[in-house]
């Protein structure tokens, strides 16, 4: 199967040039990625990788970059935090189309991660609800992309976690 | 035309798809075979990432990777706002 993702990274300030970085991807096996250097201390990689599964796809992405650029620090997997008009053109719809469904089954719509003058959701929550609505034909493999990506960017943003303060309020936000 | 040609047919084609958008190739590299610029890569500018783009010499998969090529030309904000504005219709609020 072919899952298409996309890993953001942050450049250490230290860094070889971003041709050499280039080269060093291409070697070490992402020429199944578009590399993207428009800004300044990033590189984005939107892979359309051959895998089994969706994970093996992203973690042996993640290993290509990580022997290509030691330093690079992952920013984010995605897609994953999504908006309004993300979703939309990922399904295949007009925005408010989006928008009216959140609004017309608002107990049952996901609940945004963020909501402020954007509203931020993940993505896996809107597919699956979409999927089990049987409104929307979601095609399997960004089903399992979307699943895949929020659990690595889980997995990264827990290594801010503090002990005390998880000890404390777990039980109070489960 | 003074720039090489892509050695990949279909890759050559999104080329020219992007230049005829206002793209400009700049070519070197030996993994890679050059890069694309936005012509709209600007501070108000908000497609960022892939404003400038890096094009492989042999990608694995040559007819997904001119596909990608051309939804990143396609994806430019600075464009889609242009085009907004000449066309009229917006579904944006």
């Amino acid at each position: 199967m072919e899952y298409e993702f996309t890993l953001s990274f942050k450049l250490a300030a230290s860094e070889a040039d971003t041709d050499t970085l280039i080269e060093r991807l291409g070697a070490a096996g992402c020429d199944d990625a578009l590399v993207g250097i428009g800004q300044s201390r990033r590189i984005a990689l939107n892979f359309t990788r051959e895998a089994s599964s969706a994970q093996d796809a992203i973690v042996s992405a993640l290993r290509d970059v990580r022997k290509a650029i030691p330093d690079a620090r992952l920013v984010e997997a995605g897609p994953d935090l999504v908006g309004l008009t993300d979703i939309a053109e990922l399904v295949g719809v007009t925005r408010q189309n989006m928008r009216k469904l959140s609004l017309a089954y608002a107990d049952s719509f996901p609940v945004p991660v963020h909501s402020g003058s954007v509203a931020l959701w993940h993505l896996s929550h809107v597919l699956r609800w979409l999927s089990d609505r049987g409104r929307y034909e979601i095609e399997s493999p960004i089903m399992e992309v979307a699943r895949v990506t929020m659990q690595i960017n889980l997995v990264k943003e827990a290594a801010l976690i503090e002990q005390r303060v998880r000890r404390e309020v777990r039980d109070l936000v489960a | 035309m003074a720039r090489a040609r892509h050695p990949k047919k279909e890759i050559e084609a999104a080329i020219r798809y992007a230049e005829a958008s206002g793209w400009r190739v700049a070519v070197g590299g030996s993994h890679a075979w050059g890069k694309l610029y936005c012509p709209y890569n600007d501070a108000e500018c908000r497609c960022g990432e892939f404003c400038i783009t890096s094009i492989w010499s042999t990608p694995r998969n040559p007819g997904n990777y001119a596909r990608k090529l051309r939804r990143v030309v396609d994806n430019c904000a600075a464009r889609k706002r242009l085009a907004n504005s000449v066309g009229g219709a917006s579904d944006l609020e």
